[in-house]
């Protein structure tokens, strides 16, 4: 893990997190910049889940291998689903939707930097 | 297309998985997915050290796999479902969470369940709850 890209991805996860709940309470299905929004953090999950496991490929070895590579994996399939599934029926709801995703983006890499110490 | 197919719903009930069913729905399949990733990595690599929680965690993760695909499908066959489903789920965080309380020992690693939950900020609790009451929203209208 790289910290600083840890704590971008975030802050631009909460970002997405507040956006959801401001359109679920304006009322609104997410609009285009938000869909696109979504889409930005979903590239910055992804590129934080390319390096790290570039850096246990390259010899580093958390901990607690297996449920660290289970999160950089699970991460990165989050936001695409929930896009889908807020796409189906767009309403204040599929704004929700997409929130909880970035909530879940945000909690697991809080989690991956704890995770993120070498075994032994 | 599948060809011809009986409306999901039925008569007057309204869907589980239209407005804020979708967000119930999502959350399920969060947790399906963390319960089913946690089993999956707790049973692959350290089955020894705590048997009985992570056999719980994979029957947490296929309680909320079922709960998921039953809420979204929405015919009267998976409502039917969702509910067994979902009453298993309030049963079983109810149980795992007051066992895990008065027997530490027995949890020796932690299930999504363990104290209610609280791991995952009392959702787990709260969610069947939801989950239950959003069936009696939505239920069909007897005619």
């Amino acid at each position: 893990m790289i910290d600083a890209l840890a704590y971008s991805v975030i802050a631009v996860a909460g970002v997405a997190v507040i956006w959801g709940i401001v359109t679920a309470i304006t009322n609104k299905p997410p609009g285009k910049a938000q869909l696109l929004y979504a889409a930005g953090v979903e590239v910055v999950t992804v590129v934080q889940s390319i390096i790290a496991i570039a850096k246990i490929i390259g010899g580093f070895r958390p901990a607690e291998l297996a449920t660290t590579i289970g999160y950089l994996i699970g991460i990165v399939i989050l936001i695409p689903i929930a896009w889908l599934w807020a796409n189906v029926e767009r309403n204040r709801f599929s704004g929700i939707v997409l929130s909880l995703a970035a909530l879940a983006v945000l909690a697991m890499t809080l989690r991956l930097l704890m995770l993120w110490i070498p075994a032994g | 297309m599948t060809g011809v197919q009986a409306e999901p719903t039925g008569s007057a009930g309204r869907r589980t998985n239209s407005g804020a069913g979708r967000v119930l729905i999502a959350v399920y399949g969060i947790f399906a997915l963390a319960a089913t990733a946690r089993a999956s990595v707790q049973l692959l690599t350290r089955f020894d050290e705590a048997p009985l929680a992570y056999l719980l965690s994979a029957l947490a993760g296929l309680i909320y796999i079922v709960a998921t695909i039953t809420l979204a499908r929405d015919t009267p066959a998976s409502r039917r479902l969702a509910l067994i489903a979902i009453i298993f789920e309030l049963i079983g965080v109810v149980m795992v969470g007051t066992l895990s309380l008065l027997y530490p020992e027995a949890f020796p690693r932690a299930t999504v369940w363990s104290l209610y939950g609280i791991g995952y900020g009392f959702v787990p609790l709260v969610l069947p709850i939801l989950g239950l009451a959003w069936l009696w929203h939505t239920r069909p209208h007897a005619s």
